[in-house]
């Protein structure tokens, strides 16, 4: 019962390095949103569009994994006890991958122009296998490996395989060589990089972050290691058989698998939630506890396909990566940043002065009114996107992209005023 | 475990089966059985005041308190199959009475003095400062002396309290299990004994939410000296505190009682 632990090391995470990268994603997710107004005339029609593809990574490379990227030397450390191996590839790494995502996001927009695709697919490659080593060797000197850990390295393997499959599709827009459907390719692309990636890092922080800001415990956290493995064999089940063709069988067994592991892995978060100690929400539990709700309803909508003729359904594939990377994943990324970015810049300037001269409380270093404005600008657009994209009303969607870009514009505004408080 | 300084309201959340025991201890506590009233009253008291409150001693009830959650505790190692790193404390205590010798107990009936009408604490003090250190002082009484055990406790004993029929016995031993941070090693050869500084400051951050819990133990570290040693309660290791510990010239020592029970032991750094 009382196992004992030594004196940890000096874990204390390089804070410029996590700047950097927090940066880049808050720009990034600010350029995603306004490039929704400037190209609202694009979206529409089929997901395989250039200009979609382009606007797509920008959230997803520029955002999403960027902020990962961050958050990860951040909590690697912090979370598995150990030091970040290197800071110098960190720095290295920073620079390869935006440099990577500019140049392919440019190559999206513009598709005709002389750039392969090939280059930035390598240059992103590489950024993230630096990654990848980057933190499974400060992995191997972990000494108390927990949950989360595993989440983790699952999904940087996950990372690994996202980049493969982006690296095989780029060549074959180059020269189509894959004899297999450009579009199968395309769609394990997709579900590796969500499921295998983005939620695999997502679950696994959840379970230190959630709880630590919601003050629960008194828990168990069987649910999360069954999660662990469903989702994992479902995800290695779907890239095998995604070589074959017709494989819809085996596609909903192993698509059932993943299905069964995220609803297990929601339970599991509910029963969190449920056992704060806290009971009231602060503007970024808020914004997390609506992402949850948005993963809840993207599975739902995600299950709707299998007895639905989707096609029917104008813009459904839209719908749906809208609810998945705006509503849950982007919800979910902004809450988290209102608890962890005041954290980091709290401790990186005033930790050394507490109990000598006053310090500001977390939540002086912020506007949480205009936080909670951001919060339901942002449920506002996606509620009008919803009705707009189904029947095909521009303006509408034009006005629900203003909302989005709004609610950017006050995230940025108010990340600024932490950085500078 | 349960201090002090927690509220009612978060034990009863966190322990449901304590309701028992308050109830036991005071009908003042029937209120809490009141799902409103609890509410109301509990979110506000801690142990402490809440002793006061309804006339029991505040270290009695923390100590029910806890015997009742260790047991709990205990029956959930077990079923974990975690049994060698669990200490049950009672049975180890009336184990250990059992395997004391005879002329090892130090026996004092302070009943006859109190029948004189005369204080027995100083009889009791003489004994305990000639007792030595195998030796087991036993003292019986016709009520439970709840006060000697904070006092004697603070010297370095432990109790066992037996009733039989109207009589109390309580025996004394200096404490050789570790169920307060006895010893921590830090290394196989350093060995730290909260008994060793004069003043314990406790602390118990485990219901704030980041950055207050660094914020409280940084404001408090102005009171430890060279004689002191401040020990929080914590929910997790709090291992963006070292550093800030180190700038200072605090080293901090963490030991893990479960998984969302942490105990840090804070003191200035020794050479």
């Amino acid at each position: 019962m009382n196992e004992q632990i030594s004196v940890a090391g000096i874990y204390s995470p390089p804070f410029k390095i996590v700047v950097k990268y927090f940066i880049a994603a808050i720009i990034s997710f600010i350029i995603f949103n306004l490039m929704l107004v400037i190209d609202y005339k694009s979206i529409s029609g089929h997901h395989f569009q250039p200009k979609i593809l382009s606007i797509n990574h920008i959230l997803t490379l520029g955002f999403i994994t960027m902020i990962i990227f961050g958050a990860m030397f951040q909590l690697v450390p912090v979370v598995l006890e150990v030091k970040l191996f290197s800071t110098i590839l960190a720095e290295i790494q920073f620079w390869i991958y935006t440099f990577g995502v500019i140049l392919l996001t440019y190559k999206f927009y513009y598709f005709s122009s002389n750039l392969s695709f090939v280059l930035p697919a390598l240059l992103l490659s590489l950024a993230m296998m630096i990654f990848t080593i980057n933190i499974v060797i400060s992995m191997t000197k972990v000494k108390k490996w927990n949950i989360t850990g595993s989440y983790l390295a699952s999904a940087l393997f996950w990372l690994l395989i996202t980049a493969l499959a982006g690296y095989l599709l780029s060549k074959n827009l180059d020269k189509p060589f894959i004899k297999i459907n450009h579009l199968q390719y395309l769609k394990l692309h997709a579900i590796t990089a969500f499921v295998g990636w983005v939620s695999m890092v997502v679950m696994g922080v959840s379970f230190k972050l959630i709880p630590m800001f919601t003050l629960s415990h008194g828990y168990k956290l069987t649910l999360a290691k069954w999660s662990f493995v469903l989702i994992n064999i479902g995800l290695l089940g779907i890239n095998w058989i995604m070589h074959y063709p017709d494989t819809g069988f085996y596609n909903l067994i192993f698509g059932v698998l993943i299905f069964s592991g995220i609803i297990l892995y929601l339970i599991q978060i509910f029963i969190i939630f449920k056992k704060r100690i806290r009971k009231k929400l602060d503007i970024g539990l808020k914004f997390s506890a609506f992402a949850f709700i948005m993963m809840g309803f993207s599975l739902l909508l995600n299950f709707s396909f299998l007895f639905f003729n989707y096609e029917s359904i104008k813009n459904l594939t839209l719908l749906y990566g809208f609810t998945v990377l705006v509503g849950y994943v982007s919800f979910l990324i902004v809450g988290q940043m209102y608890k962890i970015v005041p954290f980091l810049v709290w401790y990186h300037k005033y930790s050394s002065k507490v109990g000598l001269q006053q310090v500001p409380m977390l939540k002086d270093m912020f506007n949480e009114k205009l936080a909670e404005i951001q919060f339901y600008l942002m449920i506002a657009g996606l509620v009008l996107l919803v009705p707009s994209l189904m029947i095909e009303i521009e303006i509408l969607v034009f006005i629900s992209f203003l909302l989005f870009a709004l609610s950017s514009f006050i995230f940025g505004y108010n990340m600024i005023t932490i950085f500078r408080s | 475990m349960i201090t002090k300084e927690m509220k009612i309201s978060e034990i009863l959340k966190l322990y449901p089966e304590t309701l028992q025991i308050f109830l036991k201890m005071s009908p003042h506590f029937k209120k809490l059985e009141n799902k409103i009233l609890r509410k109301a009253l509990a979110g506000r008291v801690n142990v402490e005041q809440a002793a006061k409150i309804a006339g029991v001693d505040p270290n009695h009830l923390l100590f029910e308190l806890n015997k009742a959650i260790n047991s709990q505790i205990q029956e959930e190692i077990i079923s974990d199959n975690n049994l060698d790193n669990t200490l049950n404390l009672e049975n180890q205590k009336s184990e250990f009475l059992i395997n004391i010798l005879e002329e090892k107990i130090i026996e004092l009936d302070v009943r006859p003095i109190l029948d004189s009408g005369i204080d027995p604490f100083n009889d009791i003090m003489k004994k305990v400062k000639n007792l030595k250190d195998d030796e087991v002082l036993l003292i019986i009484n016709s009520f439970e002396p709840v006060p000697l055990y904070s006092v004697l406790g603070r010297k370095g004993f432990d109790h066992f309290t037996k009733k039989e029929g109207d009589t109390f016995k309580i025996y004394f031993f200096k404490k050789q299990i570790s169920d307060d941070n006895l010893k921590i090693f830090k290394e196989p050869n350093e060995e730290i004994d909260i008994n060793d500084f004069e003043k314990v400051i406790e602390l118990n951050v485990r219901d704030l939410p980041p950055p207050e819990p660094m914020m409280k133990i940084l404001e408090a570290l102005s009171q430890i000296d060279e004689k002191s040693v401040l020990l929080v309660h914590h929910h997790r290791e709090p291992v963006m505190l070292y550093p800030k510990l180190e700038e200072r010239g605090y080293e901090a020592i963490t030991y893990q009682v479960d998984e969302n029970y942490y105990k840090v032991l804070i003191m200035k750094k020794r050479n």
